[in-house]
Parts: structure tokens; C-alpha cells; sequence
């Protein structure tokens, strides 16, 4: 009786949801193109509508040299680049939680930023002639390897998740020390050094634009084609492997995705923590469980959170700027409290 | 000859492990003192300044002024660190607790950073009193929302809000500092732990706050003891327990504060220590706590010297150094299943 009660209330409430799932979406699309078109406007010059929106549309041979630079060089390509990293941080963070099924991991909760952000690094210290695409490379070298560690642990170890969380914050603390260290071997002009240590996206400008959106172009289809296998995974191996999905290559194919988003993002803007965590969490409050709704959700509002960072860590101070890292580990680390306030599988 | 030997060997058999710490304490100290320098100093400098002082000496001028009170803030600091670690392991019967994960260091870091930009009401307070609030403020929260008081609470989930509370803390304090003060590099040093500009006027303010806590720490050792066997057994033999974790608090939050306010965030010394000591004498506190006072300070002294050695003849922060050792520990930490 209670079932059936339950059922009729809540099935009208799925339709619903339902219905307004493409709304929140197109929602969350209108916002970060809103918070977009502001971010064009904030920084320490102060820009009129007509200087913008001149310099946007017009060739580049009737506007001023300076309008050009700041608008066109300087602040949209880190439009560009903070959407890009936030939805590769996003749907990262979404892949990881689907596959472990770990409301506390995360790409930056399992040393892959750490890793990713100690190999670039090191790259840009020994070898700093090294050309643009070596970056992502490393990077990417350094998030598997850091990936690798934690499960080869996880594998040893059988943890509970709440512990699978502490050994990744143990290795990416031994590995952010690794960063520690190289930054004061080699000492770095401040701003860089703040890129690697909390992520930021300053002095980044076209060049790394194309890297992060060929990776999302090339592996957002592949989210896709995972998002349904995802969900059946969550019915448990059981179910999963008698629907017709081998469970280890699909859960070791989405790992991999989700470092390979992750290491690119990190090459980019370092390591900006607590995206990859809060994204997905979001995500869910707006689009519930479904992967095809989640992945999708969990880009956006990554985009979203990654964007309004930069934006303040650019408008707080104007001459001054902050590094987006610390802004988004202001609003995380509540966040994760929360959520060990709330997570009962200890 | 061969009766007294063999009245002597057990006993010098069952004091190896202090003698070979002493040693290493020892070895640790004058390597701290005197090498890795870019001017060259020798033992026979050391010991003329210890009998007959010469001020017209410059080696004797460089040990006695840049030297000596390096090298003993550096002792401090690190028994200091380790024996909050003892301390704080004992209270919260919590494996991996320590100043530096339950967010007492970086709360400490956060205050004297928010003092040295000049918010108002931080900045006219002794440096040790804003490092004590700020340690008391992080570790006070870590404590209420890891659910250290509720009945309930899981060892994990402390350690989880230490490092959340952690990030926020360190996020506060990069940002202050940053938009204070755009030539913030010798910061990123600072807030790694670094003890490379200790003088006697640090050291003035080091040692009275450090030997204090320190005697409040020897003091509580027995008590100590009865708390580990469980709130009730330790009650039922006459402990006042709300005196102890009090007191004992108060010791913490001194030890870490005075050190972070010389030396900065120097992590992992107060999770490593106490865990070798532990393996080397046992849990008792009366020993555990001087020979984790020992260990700390021979790790600092030995770091100290490492972080001059590494990158010579320029510096690294001595934190990085302690970072570099103590995180694998830390990893192994994680990994085994026993937490408390």
C-alpha cells in the first residue's frame, strides 16, 4: 500500500523532472553565456558596450591597438579557456563518481590534478624550451601515473570509499610537495608559480584554446556512448554484466577518460581544486541520477563554476588578481564538509 | 673487568635506542651548526666560542649570531611539533591526527598572515597570541564538524574535515597575502616552513612559550595514560577528564602556535614522530613524550641541514624538506587498516 502510494505521488513528480530537464539545461547554457558576456567587462581597464562590442564585431584594422589586446588577446581566450577547463573538470569529476561509485572522489580527491600539475611542472622547470604540445603530454603522463598509484593501492587495499579519499589526499599530498619543492629550487615569477600551486588562468591565452577543445570534441561523444552503461553499473556488477556490459574495460575505459580530461585541464589553468567534486554533486540536486542528463549537467555547471572564478579572482581587486584556485577551494571545502556531514558508509 | 661488563651489558643493551637517538641528536646538532655554510666553519671554531670568545673572530661572529640560534630554534621547534602530535594522538585516540592535519597549523598560518596584512583587530596582538587564536579557531572547528563530540563519530571523518578545513584555511591565507602584496615570492617560502632567519630575538620568544608547554606536556604524561584506556576507566580511577583535555589542549595549541609563529607551516613532523617513537619505546607518555621531544628534534635539526645541503649554496624552506619525508609516511598511514 505504501509502495503504491509512493509510486503514484512520485511518478507524475519524474515527469515532471523530466519535462524540465532540457529547460535547466538550455538554463545553465543562458547563464554561462550571460556570465561570459560580463567577464568581458570586468578586469583593470574599464571598457564601455560600444568599445566591446566594436572591437568584437569589426576587422581588426578599425579598432585601436590596445582595445584589440585586451579584448581579443587577453580576456576571450581566457573566456574560452575557463569554460573549456571547467567542463573537462566537470564531466572528469562526474566520470570518476559514476565508476567508483564514491560521492567523495573526485580527479583532484585522487592526486590525477596533483600528478598532472607535478609533471607539467617539472617540464617547464628542466625543460623550458620545450614546445606548447609537450604540456598536455606530461600532463597526462603525470595524471595516469598518479592514477595508477591510487589503484594499485585501492587494489591492495579493498578501501572503504571514505578511505579510498584519504590515500588519494595522501599521495597528491606527497605529490604537491614534490611541487613545493620545485618551486623553491627553481624559483618561478609569482603569478606561474600560483598557476601550479592552486591553478589560476593567468598569462594563458589562444594557444592552449585549441588542446582542451579538441579533447572535449573528441571525448564527449565517448561520454555519451558511456552515460547509459554508467547507469546500469550503478544496479551493481551483477545486473550490469547479464545487460550486456563487461564491467572492468567499461569502468577502466571511463577512468581513463576522466584522467585524460583531467591532465588537459590541469596542463592548462593548474590544479583548481574542488571543480571536479562540486560539479557532479550539483549536478545531481538538478538532473538526478541519469548519466545522460548528469554528464551533460556536470560540464556545464563546472564551466559555470570555473568561469565565475576567474571572473571575481580578475574584478575582486582589479590591478591585482587572484588565483582562481583559491576561490573555488572557498566554496569546495564547505562543501565537502557537508558531505561528510551527510555521508553515512564509514 | 669481566664481572662489571657483565653488570653493564644488559643495561647498556636495553639503552641503545636512547643512546644511538642521543647520538643522532648530537650529530644532527653540530651538522646544523656548522656545515653546509658559505663560509667555512669548523668543530675548533665551535668549541673557542664555547671557552674563550673572541668577538674579533668572524666564524666565531657568524655561529654565535647566525648559527647557534638557528640551530637551537630548530631543536625547539621540532620537539615542540612532535610532542603536540603525541599529544593530539593521545586526545582524539586518532592515528593520523596532528597539528598540521587538523587544521591547528594552518589556522595559526592564516591568522599571522591576516596580521601581517593589518586586519584591524589581529594586528596589534603579539605574534604568538594571533598564531594561538587562529590554531584554536581551525583546530576548534575541524573538531565540531569532524564530530569529535558527537557519540557516533568516525576517526575518518575528522581526519577528512581536518584537510578540507585545511584547504579553505590555506586558500584564505594566498588570497590575503596576494592581494596585499603583489612581491608576495618570499611568501610561498613562508608559508612552506622556513627557519633560515631565526635570530636570538625569535628565539627570546620561542623558548619561554615552548619550555612551558613542554612542562605542561611532561606533567599531564601519567593522566595521559589512563585516558587511553577509555573516558570511563580513566574517570573511574580519579581523572578529571575535562582538567586533562583542557590542559592538555592549552599545551597543543602553544607548542604549534609559537612554532608556526617563528617558523611557519612546518608540516608532517607532528604525524611522523610520535609514530616512530611509538615503534621505539612503546605507548607509556612518561617515555613516549621525551624520546618523541628527541626524534622531532633531531628530524629538524637533520632537515635543517638537509635544506641547506640540497640546492647550495641557496636555501630551501625547511617544510618542503619535512613535506618531502613525512607524505610517503603519510600515505602509509592511510593505508593501513587500523586507524585508531
Amino acid at each position: 500500500m505504501k509502495s503504491l502510494l509512493l509510486s503514484m505521488f512520485s511518478l507524475p513528480a519524474c515527469g515532471f523532472i523530466k519535462a524540465q530537464k532540457p529547460w535547466r539545461l538550455s538554463l545553465l547554457i543562458g547563464l554561462i553565456v550571460t556570465v561570459a558576456i560580463v567577464s568581458l567587462f570586468v578586469g583593470a581597464a574599464q571598457l564601455s558596450l560600444i568599445d566591446v562590442v566594436h572591437t568584437l564585431f569589426s576587422g581588426e584594422e578599425s579598432t585601436s591597438k590596445e582595445l584589440d589586446f585586451i579584448i581579443n588577446q587577453y580576456r576571450l581566450p581566457r573566456l574560452f579557456l575557463a569554460i573549456g577547463v571547467g567542463a573537462g573538470l566537470g564531466l572528469s569529476g562526474a566520470l570518476v563518481q559514476g565508476v567508483i561509485r564514491n560521492p567523495l572522489a573526485s580527479p583532484d580527491l585522487m592526486g590525477i590534478s596533483t600528478g598532472a600539475g607535478l609533471a607539467a611542472t617539472s617540464l617547464l622547470l628542466f625543460y623550458p624550451q620545450a614546445p606548447l604540445y609537450f604540456l598536455p603530454l606530461a600532463a597526462l603522463f603525470g595524471g595516469i601515473s598518479a592514477a595508477l598509484m591510487v589503484m594499485a593501492a585501492a587494489y591492495f587495499n579493498q578501501p572503504t570509499p571514505a578511505r579510498l579519499a584519504l590515500i588519494g589526499i595522501a599521495i597528491s599530498a606527497f605529490l604537491a610537495s614534490g611541487i613545493d619543492f620545485l618551486m623553491v629550487v627553481k624559483p618561478l615569477e609569482i603569478n606561474t608559480a600560483m598557476v601550479w600551486l592552486t591553478g589560476s588562468l593567468w598569462g594563458r591565452n589562444w594557444q592552449e584554446v585549441p588542446y582542451i577543445y579538441v579533447s572535449l570534441m573528441l571525448i564527449i561523444p565517448f561520454a555519451f556512448y558511456l552515460a547509459w552503461r554508467l547507469d546500469v553499473m550503478g544496479l551493481g556488477v551483477e545486473s550490469a554484466t547479464s545487460l550486456g556490459v563487461s564491467v572492468n574495460k567499461m569502468q577502466l575505459l571511463a577512468l581513463m577518460t576522466a584522467v585524460v580530461l583531467a591532465s588537459i585541464s590541469v596542463s592548462i589553468c593548474g590544479t583548481i581544486s574542488f571543480v571536479g567534486l562540486l560539479a557532479p554533486h550539483l549536478a545531481r540536486l538538478l538532473f538526478s541520477h541519469q548519466h545522460k542528463w548528469l554528464l551533460p549537467g556536470a560540464a556545464l555547471i563546472g564551466a559555470l563554476l570555473v568561469l565565475v572564478s576567474d571572473l571575481l579572482a580578475r574584478g575582486l581587486q582589479p590591478p591585482m588578481e587572484l588565483p582562481a584556485g583559491v576561490l573555488t577551494s572557498l566554496i569546495g571545502a564547505p562543501y565537502f564538509i557537508f558531505l561528510l556531514y551527510r555521508y553515512k558508509g564509514w | 673487568m669481566n664481572a662489571q661488563w657483565s653488570r653493564f651489558a644488559p643495561l647498556l643493551i636495553k639503552q641503545t635506542p636512547w643512546l644511538v637517538m642521543m647520538l643522532l641528536f648530537i650529530v644532527g646538532f653540530i651538522t646544523s651548526l656548522l656545515r653546509f655554510s658559505s663560509f667555512d666553519l669548523n668543530l675548533s671554531d665551535a668549541w673557542a666560542l664555547l671557552v674563550s670568545f673572541n668577538p674579533d673572530s668572524l666564524s666565531q661572529q657568524i655561529l654565535l649570531t647566525l648559527r647557534l640560534p638557528r640551530s637551537l630554534g630548530a631543536m625547539l621547534i621540532g620537539a615542540n611539533l612532535a610532542v603536540a602530535g603525541v599529544l593530539m594522538q593521545g586526545l582524539t585516540r586518532n592515528a593520523l591526527a596532528s597539528p598540521s592535519i587538523l587544521g591547528i597549523t594552518s589556522g595559526a598560518a592564516c591568522f599571522m598572515a591576516l596580521s601581517s596584512i593589518g586586519v584591524v583587530f589581529l594586528a596589534s596582538l603579539n605574534s604568538v597570541l594571533v598564531a594561538a587564536l587562529g590554531g584554536l579557531l581551525g583546530g576548534g572547528l575541524v573538531m565540531v564538524l569532524g564530530g569529535f563530540f558527537s557519540q557516533s563519530a568516525h576517526p575518518l571523518r575528522l581526519v577528512l574535515a581536518g584537510i578540507a578545513i585545511s584547504a579553505l584555511l590555506v586558500g584564505v591565507t594566498r588570497a590575503s597575502v596576494i592581494l596585499a602584496d603583489d612581491m608576495a615570492y618570499s611568501v610561498i617560502a613562508w608559508l612552506a616552513g622556513s627557519i633560515s632567519s631565526l635570530d636570538w630575538s625569535q628565539f627570546a620568544q620561542l623558548w619561554p612559550f615552548s619550555l612551558v608547554a613542554l612542562a605542561i606536556a611532561f606533567v599531564m604524561a601519567g593522566k595521559m595514560n589512563l585516558l587511553a584506556l577509555g573516558e570511563e576507566v580513566a574517570t573511574g580511577l580519579g581523572v578529571n577528564i575535562k582538567h586533562v583535555r583542557v590542559l592538555v589542549c592549552l599545551s597543543i595549541i602553544l607548542l604549534t602556535a609559537v612554532s608556526v609563529a617563528i617558523a611557519g607551516p612546518i608540516a608532517f613532523v607532528g604525524l611522523l614522530i610520535p609514530h616512530i617513537a611509538r615503534k621505539i619505546v612503546g605507548v607509556e607518555h612518561q617515555v613516549l613524550i621525551p624520546c618523541s621531544a628527541l626524534l622531532g628534534a633531531s628530524l629538524l635539526l637533520w632537515a635543517d641541514a638537509l635544506s641547506r645541503s640540497i640546492a647550495f649554496p641557496s636555501e630551501t624552506p625547511v617544510g618542503v624538506i619535512t613535506a618531502l619525508i613525512g607524505s610517503p609516511c603519510f600515505i602509509l598511514l592511510a593505508l593501513r587498516s587500523k586507524l585508531s
